[in-house]
């Protein structure tokens, strides 16, 4: 199997191990920002695909954790409470995101250093693929919260437009 | 002819400005981002600083992007050596901290810390030139980072 092909099937894994955070994170975002605020969603998902770097996606989640107040609603999903739905989703994507570009292009599997350049450069693209996964997961989930409200898919998609 | 050699010049800087512009791409994310948010929170943590206002917020984000390196240096000078009021003293310390900050980072491009200037015959002219993306990069990350701050430092304010 060539390198390119092993890139994309240990994506493929990692994005199979943080679909039901994403879907978590969906949700929190369905709560937090409800249906009008759709082309905040878009927003962040074309930014993400754009992006040449993952900073600037972290930059775009900061200005929008201070800019608007939907970004930092909390979100409660069975016994567990979430903070700010802006600042989870960075400190999701700086750490376990991360942890899992780590795994992926250690010695064990894609092996690219951190020392050199063009190892650099692949992690980087990496994290990026990754980061991309997860936003596409999450938004998916959002979409689908605010249509058809939110945890058990029932509901009415217009009840927490706010 | 000359107009041949004009555009092949023309050519090459822009070759030069993409390869730059590729290397400032990696260097934004394993060594700005984290040079920024780690920037902001010593100030925080040795200086006791809040955040910077949204006054000044607006005015560095618009040096930063000045085609000339030496704007963005003297503004960051001239705002630290402003006689600001006591109420007024986190700017000073911002600044006084920025200024010390693109100082090294322009001593480490100079000595090539970065691996930017490799075929450069004017290093210093080719040093200014790759600040500008650097800076622009480290700013355009602090000021998204001060957003936060400024979040977390609202409420202490009001109380």
């Amino acid at each position: 199997m060539n390198q390119e092909m092993k890139i994309v099937r240990e994506v493929s894994v990692q994005a199979e191990g943080f679909y039901s955070d994403a879907e978590s994170m969906g949700k929190h975002a369905a709560e937090a920002l409800g249906g009008k605020r759709r082309a905040q969603m878009t927003g962040l998902e074309n930014i993400a695909e754009g992006a040449f770097k993952t900073s600037d996606i972290f930059d775009y989640i900061k200005k929008q954790t201070a800019r608007f107040e939907e970004w930092r609603r909390g979100y409660t999903e069975g016994d567990q409470s979430y903070g700010s739905f802006g600042l989870r989703l960075k400190d999701y994507l700086e750490r376990n995101i991360a942890g899992r570009r780590d795994t992926i292009c250690g010695p064990n599997i894609l092996n690219f250093s951190n020392q050199t350049e063009e190892g650099k450069r692949e992690r980087q693209r990496i994290y990026l693929l990754l980061i991309r996964q997860f936003i596409r997961q999450m938004v998916a989930q959002y979409e689908f919260s605010v249509k058809f409200g939110f945890g058990e898919g029932t509901g009415d998609g217009n009840r927490r437009q706010r | 002819m000359a107009t041949d050699d004009s555009d092949n010049a023309q050519r090459e800087q822009l070759k030069k400005l993409q390869a730059w512009q590729r290397k400032v791409q990696l260097l934004s994310d394993t060594e700005l981002y984290p040079g920024a948010v780690s920037f902001l929170q010593k100030l925080v943590d040795e200086e006791e600083f809040s955040a910077l206002p949204n006054s000044q917020v607006a005015g560095l984000f618009s040096v930063s992007l000045s085609p000339k390196y030496s704007d963005l240096y003297d503004f960051v000078k001239h705002q630290r050596d402003r006689n600001w009021p006591e109420s007024k003293r986190d700017i000073k310390t911002f600044y006084t901290a920025l200024e010390r900050y693109l100082a090294e980072m322009h001593r480490r491009c100079l000595r090539d810390d970065f691996h930017l200037l490799e075929g450069e015959r004017d290093t210093r002219q080719a040093a200014n030139e790759i600040m500008v993306l650097l800076a622009r990069e480290f700013i355009q990350h602090l000021l998204a980072e001060n957003g936060l701050l400024a979040l977390r430092v609202r409420p202490r304010r009001s109380r």
